[in-house]
């Protein structure tokens, strides 16, 4: 009993240490200053192909673009996308280059603390220190608004920030953006964009109990998102069974139209209509190449 | 030429029947899945034209207009009386929550339909002269149709006019047809599993 009693408290007394070594533990790295020159329309372009305007402007409620988004209804509770706007109390203008540097690729508050992996920050690592100056840029063009995003609707323990240090070094995935020798430029240039910037697996990746992508299951679909919805396989092999050529993805990443004369219903509706129909030609081709031909 | 279109969407029509009525379809719900595959036929037949892949024909495309105009608007939001759910149809509850919204998004349908009947003598925009950036196309790398950082973004489209459809390039036209039918199946159709 005695004994029982003692170890009952060492694994106490141990819990109570290891958690807060994890609260104290320092994450990220540092950056370094970002001293590039930004281009506003460079960056306008990158935030709508990496769906920042789309999750943090809530369209539907006649929201100002990038106030704050619709909230996302999850199994771990309800997460209410920031204002990203100018305002130095409720956005990003009180912030540095370097502090959206870090939010951006990290995933780390100016404060020092985790986001939650409803940002998908994980598939923005390796935006080059450019990307971040443009963006950075065009995001200084965003007119103030002097209102707070609500806060998120968490429940017990996922409220607890510290524990997403636990998830970060567990689940942290980097993106597979690198160039590959040997394939096409559209097919590197693809392969940038679909595992970075316009996080394609985001949602038609199935998630673990603990909201983490499946990497081994890529692509091949999730039907359990965020809003209700069901996000669909695109391994190329499952597009190629149901008719669908390179061609076809990139016109319907374009107008929302599909190869049987059907258009996207669901989110999908909503990232060719705040995102994907802004890009180039030469984008959405390189995107369909890659994704067409991509044998996993 | 139109003749043979006519035959195609009967033939469509008639195939689509009994497809869908073999699913237990009935009714309203039969009647008003017939007509969102009429509407899917058109933007079909019509989506390699407006991708300059096939010969631009305006005849065509003013056909395939009145085909959409008779499935839209009153039309359509007749074939949706309030609870028509069976196991087949793909309807949200919500329309009949939001039934404002869906009575708006459909008389958009109609009205843009009207609109790229009209577009139809305009051509496509590739073909056009002075040729700026599409308004579904470019878009952003220093294009000012689209302002940097979702300026104008909450769908500066609800404002179009008929009138507007008269001078635009058909497929623009046609794009602005398309992103209702996704608008409106976005919040209203449920995703196949």
């Amino acid at each position: 009993m005695g004994i029982f009693r003692w170890v009952v408290g060492a694994g106490l007394l141990a819990g109570v240490g290891t958690v807060a070594a994890t609260i104290v533990w320092p994450i990220g790295k540092e950056v370094e200053e970002i001293a590039l020159v930004g281009d506003v329309n460079k960056g306008a372009y990158l935030a709508r192909a990496s769906g920042c305007i789309a999750c943090h402007t809530n369209a539907e409620e006649g929201g100002a673009p990038l106030a704050g988004g619709a909230p996302l209804k999850t199994d771990f509770g309800t997460f209410y996308p920031p204002n990203l706007t100018t305002d130095p109390d409720y956005g990003m203008g009180s912030w540095s280059a370097e502090d959206f540097a870090r939010a951006v690729r990290q995933g780390i508050s100016p404060d020092g603390e985790p986001y939650y992996p409803t940002f998908t920050y994980p598939f923005y690592a390796n935006f080059s220190d450019q990307d971040i100056a443009d963006l950075w840029a065009a995001f200084q063009t965003v007119p103030p608004v002097g209102e707070a995003a609500p806060e998120h609707q968490v429940t017990f323990p996922f409220d607890q920030r510290w524990g997403l240090k636990l998830w970060r070094a567990a689940f942290l995935p980097e993106p597979n953006t690198a160039s590959e020798p040997g394939r096409s430029e559209a097919w590197n240039r693809g392969k940038e964009l679909v595992n970075g910037a316009t996080h394609c697996a985001a949602c038609h990746t199935p998630r673990n109990v603990a909201g983490a992508r499946i990497i081994s299951e890529r692509f091949s679909g999730n039907a359990n998102l965020p809003v209700g919805g069901k996000a669909p396989s695109i391994l190329s092999g499952d597009l190629l069974a149901e008719g669908w050529t390179a061609d076809d993805l990139a016109y319907a990443l374009r107008s929302g139209i599909t190869p049987s004369g059907d258009v996207f219903g669901g989110s999908m509706a909503e990232v060719v209509q705040f995102g994907t129909r802004f890009l180039t030609d030469d984008d959405l081709d390189a995107m369909a190449t890659y994704i067409m031909d991509n044998e996993i | 030429m139109r003749t043979g279109l006519v035959i195609l969407t009967t033939a469509s029509i008639i195939a689509a029947t009994a497809a869908l009525a073999h699913k237990g379809a009935t009714g309203v719900v039969l009647e008003r899945m017939q007509g969102m595959t009429a509407l899917g036929d058109v933007v079909k037949e019509l989506t390699p034209m407006m991708r300059g892949r096939t010969p631009f024909d305006a005849d065509q495309v003013r056909a395939g207009a009145d085909v959409m105009v008779t499935h839209a608007g009153q039309q359509m939001t007749s074939l949706f009386p309030e609870g028509s759910v069976q196991p087949v149809s793909k309807v949200l509850p919500s329309i009949w929550e939001d039934w404002d919204e869906f009575v708006e998004l459909a008389e958009q349908l109609e009205l843009r339909a009207e609109g790229l009947k009209l577009s139809a003598d305009v051509g496509l925009a590739a073909s056009q002269a002075d040729q700026a950036a599409s308004m579904m196309g470019g878009g952003m790398m220093g294009s000012d149709q689209a302002p940097a950082m979702g300026g104008g973004m909450s769908g500066s489209g609800d404002m179009m006019t008929v009138d507007m459809f008269a001078t635009m390039p058909t497929d623009t036209a046609f794009a602005a047809v398309a992103q209702t039918c996704s608008a409106c199946h976005q919040k209203f159709r449920a995703e196949d599993d």
